[in-house]
């Protein structure tokens, strides 16, 4: 055996400490990189692009949650606070009131409130709202688009695979950074009346 | 014996259960095809074809991407513009000039000495016959957005569809007065212009006609802002109006009648002066769906020229008995 050999066997308490050392520098760098990672905005959430939405319906019965994490979302800087809202009745409809067979939605999710004459507020009640898109039909049909569908982050799980992306005929949905959360249509976009 | 029976028969029955199952997974699709949260725009877009008493007799294709405005001239020349152009045809359809200005003009019109008066986002531009600036009007607000002008020659009558007034100005560009705030005495409830779509005209009789769009109602006005008489209603039935805003855009026939398209329900009517309804120009099916901004114009032989953004055409229409006396 040549003698230098000696030199390069490790004794157990160095191995031992080697491996630790190496364990809380893997350690401290896997928690740096994440913490870059979180402060550098590389996060990732699905959200649909209202320009490509054709609502379809898909997003009331894709999504793993029920109801859906897809919620109509009102740019109200758009809208044009309407008697007759394309969004809020039913198409047939000839008197403008609040009666429950007038209302386009399907859970009646929509509430409607006098403002001025002849100005009415509408307002999106999130419990209620199942992201069909039947009143962004009619708003965007008649009005002015200012109902539109968006994934609410605050009651998406994020899943890796999104069920409602894997359906979606239009190719609506795309991963977007987590600190710009929402995709919204219109002049109203840069202020989104949602949290 | 019995028992390999009643074995062979569930195997069956659970081979056709798992069969359906994976049908019904992988291979059925007219469940995901249908929407059960549909709309059904396509049962508003039925119309009665007994209603149209109008044929679209000639239809010409203009060379703009982005266009607002449609006018005629006495001789029958169709003026369109949009973006950076003004473009004027031959009542055959056959590109007569091109006269290029900047920004974009949204509306048009043709003063009884052939000026062409533009309205920008917010000011008025004149333009002369042979297609030069010959004028250019301060600013009306930093809030306007110009939908609509009409002149008699005299006056000038603007829709600021951002200020949600009609302003009369002469042809100095001198601000005569405002006309349809809201003035509860006399009886002005004041314009609702949910979106940009805010026109106006002149009727025979010299008096100023206005859609108040967000209301459904026409609104007549004598050139000093005194409020005449409105009619309207809306309704998604053919008798009215329907949508947020509408009509979006409108002329005047010479026996006084209305002609108006819409967008949402994409469809022309005519209306009696009275506001009576009288018969449908075109229909829904004779349009894109989502075709909005269909400005109208008349030429002198009483055609309506109906300018097609959708399909960037202008597209001409005829009443029927018109068309049987040679009139095309």
């Amino acid at each position: 055996m040549h003698e230098g050999g000696k030199d390069k066997t490790v004794g157990r308490r160095t191995f031992i400490r080697n491996g630790v050392q190496i364990s809380i520098a893997v350690g401290l760098g896997g928690i740096a990189t994440l913490v870059a990672t979180k402060a550098g905005g590389d996060e990732f959430v699905w959200q649909l692009d209202p320009s490509k939405c054709t609502q379809c319906g898909r997003c009331a019965n894709s999504c793993v949650k029920s109801p859906s994490a897809v919620k109509c979302v009102h740019v109200y800087a758009m809208c044009g606070y309407c008697d007759l809202c394309g969004g809020y009745f039913l198409p047939e409809t000839k008197i403008l009131d609040t009666a429950a067979e007038h209302q386009l939605c399907p859970t009646k999710a929509i509430k409607r409130t006098f403002i001025e004459d002849p100005f009415f507020q509408y307002t999106i009640e999130e419990d209620l709202c199942i992201g069909c898109g039947k009143c962004v039909k009619g708003c965007d049909a008649f009005g002015n688009g200012s109902l539109q569908l968006q994934v609410r982050q605050n009651l998406c799980d994020n899943c890796n695979e999104c069920a409602i992306a894997r359906n979606c005929p239009s190719d609506a949905y795309s991963r977007v950074p987590a600190d710009k959360p929402y995709l919204l249509n219109g002049f109203g976009k840069e202020k989104p009346d949602i949290t | 014996m019995k028992q390999r029976m009643i074995l062979i028969a569930s195997l069956v029955l659970l081979l056709a259960v798992i069969g359906y199952m994976v049908y019904d997974l992988f291979f059925s699709e007219s469940d995901r095809s249908t929407n059960p949260y549909d709309y059904g725009l396509a049962e508003l877009r039925k119309s009665d074809s007994a209603l149209i008493h109008y044929n679209e007799v000639q239809q010409f294709s203009i060379g703009l991407s982005e266009v607002y405005g449609i006018a005629t001239d006495p001789a029958g020349r169709i003026y369109v513009t949009g973006a950076d152009i003004v473009e004027v045809f031959s009542p055959e359809g056959e590109l007569l000039s091109t006269f290029p200005f900047q920004d974009t003009a949204y509306c048009i019109t043709i003063s009884p000495d052939g000026t062409i008066l533009l309205g920008m986002e917010d000011h008025l531009e004149f333009m002369s016959p042979q297609g030069e600036i010959i004028n250019r009007w301060k600013p009306v607000s930093e809030k306007s957005i110009l939908t609509s002008v009409a002149t008699d020659g005299t006056d000038v009558f603007i829709a600021d569809a951002g200020e949600k007034i009609v302003y009369r100005f002469n042809m100095k560009g001198e601000l005569i007065n405002r006309i349809g705030e809201k003035d509860s005495l006399a009886g002005i409830p004041g314009f609702v212009i949910p979106s940009p779509y805010f026109d106006l005209g002149l009727g025979r009789d010299g008096e100023l006609w206005v859609v108040n769009s967000g209301r459904h109602l026409f609104e007549a006005f004598r050139p000093d802002g005194t409020l005449i008489s409105t009619w309207g209603q809306p309704s998604m039935e053919v008798e009215g109006f329907c949508g947020c805003c509408n009509p979006s855009h409108f002329v005047i026939l010479s026996d006084g009648s209305f002609v108006t398209s819409e967008k949402g329900i994409e469809r022309v009517k005519v209306y009696l002066p009275s506001g009576e309804f009288s018969c449908l120009v075109a229909a829904p099916n004779q349009f894109d769906e989502g075709t909005r901004g269909m400005d109208l114009a008349l030429d002198p032989n009483g055609r309506i020229i109906l300018l097609d953004p959708w399909r960037s055409q202008v597209r001409i229409f005829v009443h029927k008995e018109d068309e049987s006396d040679g009139n095309r």
